[in-house]
């Protein structure tokens, strides 16, 4: 259990928010050119990294926004979180 | 064919917890951003909508909740669909913003007496300490699993809303709980 700090509601239980996984992935301008392997890289295949990770995550059971975080995923510490659309912090 | 009926609960008494329907109850969903959505807003309701997070705002008439920063909930009590009339025709038509009719989706139930938010803390994930200290202000969180929209509208008396198909489930719940709180 861990406490997140939504942008816009406050800090709140993790259990009221859901993860949607990798964070600044841009959709490809024109998929109709890309190679079967190349739009397969682009849809499916995520980092999993052990340390700092740039996530989305949603307050699901609360405001139902869409935010940005930075979590190491090594031991759930919370190093940033920022709205959608803004620059992620450099580290 | 949608059930119109509200769910048959009798109230309750337990030590320090009274718990009952508070139905019938117009409620209705606004999302908007636009200038001209506030303004219609102001002027029908004759009230600012809450731009601070978790908080409310009521007049004699209307109780107006904060869901998110374009979102917020418009409750009253009675059965008049006037309001959403005026507020659909000037808001929605427009294109302003939304205007939802959402009093059939929601069951209001009303928990008073100073054991409120020790019956609260036993099945949620919130934090109410200072939330229990201030009037008017507003969360959505989890009660026994359940989404749910808090207001505290008295000292050591809510109204809760819960989706209708839930209702039951969570009635039963709080009854159960509030024996043994
Ligand atoms: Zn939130």
């Amino acid at each position: 259990m861990f406490l997140i700090n939504c942008p816009y509601c406050g800090e709140r239980d993790q259990s009221e928010f859901s993860c949607g996984g990798e964070a600044h992935i841009i959709r490809p301008k024109q998929p109709t050119e890309l190679s079967d392997d190349q739009w397969a890289e682009y849809l499916f295949m995520r980092k999993n990294i052990k340390g700092v990770q740039f996530e989305r995550w949603n307050h699901a059971h609360g405001c139902r926004k869409w935010f940005n975080m930075v979590r190491d995923t090594k031991n759930d510490k919370i190093h940033a979180v920022y709205k959608m659309g803004e620059k992620p912090p450099v580290e | 064919m949608l059930n119109q009926e509200y769910p048959k609960f009798e109230k309750g008494s337990f030590e320090g917890i009274e718990i009952s329907l508070s139905e019938p109850n117009v409620k209705i969903n606004l999302r908007g951003k636009k200038k001209e959505f506030f303004t219609k807003i102001g002027k029908i309701l004759s009230i600012i909508l809450p731009i601070e997070p978790n908080t409310s705002s009521s007049n004699q008439q209307y109780n107006t909740l904060w869901l998110s920063p374009d979102e917020w909930l418009v409750y009253f009590n009675g059965e008049d669909r006037q309001l959403f009339n005026n507020l659909f025709n000037e808001i929605s038509k427009l294109n302003f913003g939304s205007v939802v009719d959402v009093s059939n989706q929601w069951i209001c139930i009303n928990i008073k007496g100073n054991k409120t938010f020790d019956l609260l803390s036993s099945g949620s994930p919130f934090n109410y300490e200072s939330f229990k200290k201030t009037k008017n202000s507003v969360t959505q969180t989890l009660l026994n699993h359940t989404d749910v929209i808090i207001h505290h509208k008295e000292i050591n008396e809510i109204n809760l809303f819960v989706r209708r198909s839930f209702s039951e489930d969570l009635w039963l719940w709080i009854k159960d709980s509030a024996r043994f709180i």
